[in-house]
């Protein structure tokens, strides 16, 4: 088990974004340097009976407090949220002000790549992160971890419209290229991720490729769908609720390939990162709708 | 691919193991000043030892002889012949076996850990969604996933054996029959104090009436249970009855040896936006400080129906909820939902239990059912 730590943090800064996106920044230190790619946290909103549970959110990024720089992560002591503005839970975050104090449960769960994820994925030679909407929190913190040793990624990312294409400049150091896709046209291709996507995959069909993604329940099925044609592995960054975050709750369990009580594993423990061919895509689409 | 090989290269691994040893030496020095704190605080000395139970709650009067400045309150409690080191244990369900805590909080310093029901097959449990929050609270509906009983023994009931804490089993099934083999599996381990029968399922035979709405069949399950169980037997109580003493009258008579109440509340939430439930099964159980005013009032009435020890649990999150279900009767309590945002409550609310009773010179013992009413 990764070592995890518990602590009160306080904020640095609560950046508005377009599209009532925000990057929260934590000074956390002993968070920041345990983090992992695709690893997640629970932030705990202090001081309200009426809104009791953790919030998971995907660790975005994690660097010094003074200086930018690469070997950064070493002495990194913030930590850093980009969410969406959904919920009650998102609301009250977005409320925060450089000062306030928060709970922090980090890190968490098993990111992108575990031991038991590299066998399949070291046989790549390009390495695909596939976003969509604020599932691109996810998937910063692996394309540098790639492009640090020397594997740059290259991103697709989709989502409604212009203000929703959050984040992108944080990712121009560390991917190769960057095709973006809109539902409504206002910025990229028009229509879904998967479009480029596929142009992509086709043109490059002989390519040993590794899809990383992370994003809503139907634009994951369908990456899957067209990882699965071309034949390429792909891991998944899963999202749902979730009552603890140290699996005991067993509130984020999905379904999954396996036997008994196997066949449900848990998001916050076992995941968030799956491999995509271990998911059970029909059931978990019905829990994202109810 | 050479920069697959090392996947943790430029994170920091080396900081994170060194971060990890310093953080477990503070940790187990910790425990040891807290241990030799707590053996000179009580008249026993070294390590309690966790099957000769002293003499439980009846007041030893060396410890109230020290000079009334130093009043020393004892929080130990003996339920159903066990001894506890203080009345906070952790509920089950919200603690899983211990260990995920293991990480976060001293577990030597619970009274006991109430682990994650077990049945004597393994369960997969029910589709997601199974939680959502609600105001003050949150909706369940896991479907009692676990491991099943044999698996427990051998992968689970290792790791709690080696805590001080008492370690109680909640066992649950979808027939006496289910629930008596359970135990049967069950009474096989070493380490186990005590088992928590959970009589909220529906027995599938009777029509899927749930055992714990039902007198008949609460008697039935708990007489069957009792006879087969090595450890002695903790009853857990549905809220979800007209009247809770007939219940709890009705598992006393059975042969329970403690009650613990209660458990969750059934409720539901919909989303008006896809006109669906939140829950996947509809229906889940309601618990958090919603519904402490609730569990209070029952754990009140069950106190003054039956003879036997009361635990006490619904929505504590605090030292003074807790002093106030001990007031109503309870002997120990139970903490739940709190474990999942704030795994140190257990602690808080032990040490502020200590403070009151310090503070008001009065040992736990002494305050149970101590509630004044004109």
């Amino acid at each position: 088990m990764t070592m995890m730590y518990d602590t009160t943090v306080v904020v640095r800064e609560n950046r508005p974004l377009s599209g009532g996106h925000f990057l929260l920044s934590l000074h956390a230190p002993r968070q920041a340097q345990a983090a992992r790619p695709g690893q997640f946290a629970m932030l705990h909103l202090l001081g309200r009976s009426d809104v009791l549970l953790r919030r998971p959110m995907s660790i975005y990024d994690v660097k010094a407090a003074a200086p930018k720089g690469r070997g950064a992560r070493k002495s990194a002591e913030i930590i850093q949220f980009l969410y969406k503005v959904v919920g009650r839970g998102t609301r009250l975050m977005s409320e925060l002000k450089a000062g306030d104090a928060v709970g922090l449960l980090a890190p968490l769960g098993h990111g992108f790549f575990e031991e038991e994820y590299l066998d399949r994925a070291r046989q790549a030679d390009k390495i695909l992160l596939v976003a969509g909407g604020i599932g691109i929190a996810a998937l910063l913190l692996p394309a540098r971890q790639l492009a640090e040793s020397g594997l740059r990624g290259r991103l697709f990312f989709g989502a409604r419209s212009r203000a929703e294409i959050v984040g992108v400049q944080d990712f121009r150091p560390w991917v190769a290229a960057t095709a973006l896709a809109t539902e409504d046209g206002t910025r990229g291709h028009r229509g879904f991720v998967t479009r480029p996507l596929a142009a992509y995959l086709e043109k490059n069909a002989k390519k040993k490729c590794l899809l990383l993604a992370c994003g809503p329940m139907a634009m994951l099925q369908a990456v899957v769908k067209l990882a699965t044609q071309y034949g390429h592995p792909c891991l998944v960054s899963m999202e749902n609720r979730m009552g603890c975050g140290l699996g005991v709750c067993l509130g984020c369990s999905i379904h999954v390939l396996g036997k008994g009580h196997e066949a449900y594993q848990r998001v916050c423990t076992e995941g968030p990162v799956f491999w995509a061919d271990k998911i059970i895509w029909e059931d978990a689409r019905v829990a994202e709708a109810g | 691919m050479r920069g697959w090989r090392k996947p943790d290269k430029g994170l920091g691994a080396s900081i994170v193991l060194r971060v990890k040893a310093e953080t477990k030496q503070v940790c187990n020095r910790k425990a040891r000043e807290k241990v030799m704190e707590d053996s000179s605080k009580t008249r026993r000395s070294g390590k309690p030892s966790k099957r000769s139970a002293p003499g439980g709650n009846t007041h030893a009067s060396d410890q109230v002889s020290a000079s009334a400045d130093e009043f020393v309150p004892r929080l130990e409690v003996t339920i159903a012949g066990i001894h506890f080191e203080n009345p906070v244990w952790t509920a089950s369900g919200t603690f899983g076996y211990g260990k995920e805590f293991a990480h976060l909080i001293d577990l030597n310093q619970l009274g006991g850990i109430v682990v994650k029901g077990i049945s004597a097959e393994p369960m997969e449990g029910n589709p997601a969604p199974r939680i959502y929050e609600t105001d003050s609270g949150m909706l369940n509906a896991i479907g009692l996933q676990n491991v099943g009983a044999q698996r427990f023994l051998e992968e689970k009931l290792p790791f709690l054996r080696t805590l001080r804490t008492r370690c109680i089993v909640n066992v649950f099934g979808f027939s006496t029959d289910d629930y008596v083999r359970a135990i049967e599996i069950l009474n096989e381990g070493d380490g186990i104090d005590a088992y928590e029968l959970n009589i909220s399922c529906p027995n599938t035979r009777a029509g899927g009436i749930v055992y714990g709405s039902d007198p008949k069949l609460t008697e039935e399950v708990v007489a069957a249970a009792k006879k087969v169980a090595r450890f002695p037997l903790l009853v857990k109580l549905s809220p979800n009855v007209t009247d809770i003493t007939v219940f709890a009258r009705a598992a006393e008579a059975a042969g329970a040896d403690a009650l613990s109440l209660v458990n969750t509340f059934v409720g539901m939430a919909i989303d008006i936006e896809t006109a669906r439930p939140r829950l996947s099964n509809v229906t889940g159980g309601l618990s958090g400080p919603a519904i402490k005013p609730m569990a209070l009032r029952l754990v009140y009435q069950a106190a003054r129906a039956v003879k036997v020890p009361i635990i006490g649990l619904g929505g504590i999150v605090t030292a003074e909820d807790a002093i106030e279900f001990v007031m109503a009767g309870a002997q120990a309590v139970q903490i739940g939902t709190a474990n999942f945002y704030a795994p140190d409550t257990s602690i808080r609310v032990i040490e502020g239990i200590r403070d009151y009773c310090r503070r008001k010179r009065r040992h736990v013992a002494d305050l149970v059912g101590s509630l004044k009413v004109a």
